[in-house]
């Protein structure tokens, strides 16, 4: 039996203290104490931590202090407040998160990788001073990094994915957006130390990854399964297909923005990765309903589809994903101005639609009609569909839709009564994500 | 539905059915080690770190229990959570501090993790929202820094108040 004997031993130690001493201290060992400790958030283990000398040291006991989220505390934290907890969880530390902790810098980061050599989970996301000695003492302390986000952090390079690729062989997830003076020379030694990547994060809006960044990636890290590349305006169809074949496990794809890629990008997925269950490609412009007949053949886990901007797309590849994805949750259509009522109907009718459709995005598809709607009627799990510009649909429509699936948010938009006076030039949009209801 | 009993330091002796004995770890492993019999309802386990009143507190909470998924094991990566305390325990448990501290001791030496969960839960809740000095008077404790040591450990941990 655990602990059996701390019971009586407590006590009775404590008997003659009785009047001082609080029942809560006389009768709770230090082990059950933790544990109730165990239980509170960061404010109230700093406040326990001003009650005595005994509870003092209860509250700074480094088990209390695993898994530490200062995001709520962004403006508050100091490098001191860093290097006080540093010191306080020591090897206890697996997971931190600084993110927007935008006052942290080197000096106490330098410290928190000498105190804390166990860290798994480290999120410096908007960390804006940090710089490359970060990584470096990270490198030096931290074999045991999987996860690491430096979103950014501006002043990053390439020594600093140098050093995490020598120092950090387990790292499965790195997330280096907007770092945007790192090259290609990074990465290559970046995905040679780090061959169990997992999880590459790289947006950015004219993003440094090119087809030599993908190739390091494919080359090295075959584990890869997570992979944003959103901005990559550079990218061409070679690299896609070099990752597509060496990345099997691939299920989420980010590569909006690339706007170079085609059909081919579509074709290699669809032979290579199976597992595919997300797809962001806004803006991939060139994509058409023969790329997405191959990938609706091949990857029946597709789960969701951000097609935006995919202009030249046409009711086809609706009947493609009807036909190919059962388990389409999210499809995003928007700006896809060829997509008819006919389309819609599709996938009304798919086995997706009744089961697992829950949003649905066709702002500025011109041509959806109320008949769209009509369609959508057996969608029973639809939570959200956005119409916003699309001219043809009325409010009538809407609330039929709304008789059917009363859950439903609309998001739409409905010009006023009295209509503007005629402006020339391009017709007026609205920004999606405004709100107007 | 065969029936063992236990018996408390203080010598009473409740009859429990075995499911709801067996929510303690420690009862299980005992009534393994002896062997006991399913209808073997002579045998008496002697719980000698467990008063009566305690105990028929904790049989009450294991029998309200005693259909609950078997508890999570162990594992750091669980949400600190303590909001997820249901209705019947946080009435269950509305009791003076030192039988709340009793009923601790007593899941712990009996080993029933759901009931030291919701004990060591609603202790961290009695703790939380509260100053360092409102905690004092909550629990009846000394502040025994002295002035120039509060203070230190009022900076360094001023942080996380709200200015």
């Amino acid at each position: 039996m655990k602990n059996s004997q701390h019971n009586n031993h407590v006590r009775s130690k404590n008997r003659n203290t009785v009047e001082e001493e609080s029942l809560i201290n006389q009768k709770l060992p230090k082990e059950l104490l933790l544990r109730i400790f165990s239980f509170l958030d960061v404010v109230a283990l700093c406040r326990c931590a001003q009650v005595s000398k005994c509870w003092n040291l209860l509250a700074l006991d480094g088990s209390n202090w695993k898994k530490i989220d200062l995001f709520d505390f962004q403006t508050d934290i100091e490098g001191a407040v860093v290097e006080n907890i540093a010191r306080r969880a020591g090897g206890f530390l697996k997971k931190l998160s600084l993110r927007g902790c935008q006052s942290v810098g080197d000096s106490a980061l330098k410290t928190f990788s000498q105190q804390c050599h166990n860290i798994e989970d480290l999120n410096l996301e908007m960390c804006k001073r940090i710089t490359d000695i970060t990584c470096i003492c990270l490198s030096r302390n931290g074999r045991k990094l999987q996860k690491l986000d430096l979103e950014s952090c501006s002043n990053i390079t390439d020594e600093s994915l140098k050093a995490l690729g020598e120092g950090c062989p387990n790292l499965v997830h790195i997330n280096i957006s907007w770092c945007d003076i790192i090259t290609e020379r990074g990465i290559s030694c970046l995905s040679r130390g780090c061959s169990k990547l997992q999880t590459f994060i790289a947006k950015s809006r004219d993003s440094f990854i090119d087809n030599e960044c993908i190739s390091h990636l494919a080359n090295n890290c075959p584990l890869l399964e997570v992979v944003n590349v959103r901005g990559a305006m550079a990218l061409t169809d070679d690299a896609i297909l070099r990752l597509a074949q060496s990345c099997p496990n691939i299920h989420y794809l980010c590569i909006t923005g690339c706007c170079n890629l085609t059909d081919s990008t579509l074709l290699a997925l669809a032979q290579y990765c199976h597992k595919l269950s997300t797809l962001e490609a806004t803006n991939c412009s060139q994509f058409t309903d023969n790329g997405f007949q191959a990938l609706a053949k091949n990857c029946h886990y597709l789960e969701k589809m951000d097609l935006e901007d995919c202009v030249l797309i046409t009711d086809n590849t609706l009947t493609y994903l009807a036909s190919g994805c059962p388990r389409l949750e999210q499809l995003t259509l928007s700006h896809c101005e060829l997509i008819t009522d006919d389309g819609i109907r599709q996938l009304g009718m798919a086995p997706c639609a009744a089961e697992h459709l829950t949003i649905l995005e066709l702002d500025n598809c011109p041509l959806i009609t109320d008949a769209s709607l009509e369609h959508l009627v057996a969608c029973h799990n639809l939570q959200r569909i956005e119409l916003y510009d699309c001219q043809l649909i009325t409010r009538a429509g809407i609330r039929r839709l709304r008789n059917h699936l009363p859950n439903i948010r609309v998001h739409a938009y409905f010009a006023p009564m009295t209509p503007p006076p005629p402006v020339g030039g391009s017709r007026q949009r609205y920004c999606r994500c405004c709100v107007i209801l | 539905m065969p029936v063992v009993r236990l018996q408390s330091v203080d010598g009473e002796v409740f009859p429990v059915d075995v499911e709801i004995a067996r929510m303690s770890f420690a009862i299980r492993n005992m009534l393994d080690d002896l062997g006991v019999q399913d209808n073997d309802a002579e045998e008496v386990i002697p719980l000698p770190n467990v008063t009566g009143p305690i105990l028929r507190k904790v049989i009450e909470w294991c029998t309200h229990h005693k259909d609950d998924p078997p508890p999570p094991e162990e594992d750091d990566t669980r949400e600190k959570r303590t909001d997820d305390i249901p209705a019947w325990d946080q009435e269950f448990l509305r009791v003076d501090q030192a039988v709340l501290f009793d009923i601790i001791l007593a899941a712990n030496y009996l080993d029933i993790k759901g009931l030291l969960d919701v004990t060591c839960k609603t202790v961290a809740n009695m703790i939380k929202g509260k100053t360092p000095e409102e905690i004092r008077k909550l629990f009846n404790i000394k502040n025994d820094f002295t002035p120039a040591e509060e203070e230190q450990i009022r900076k360094e941990n001023e942080w996380c108040e709200e200015k």
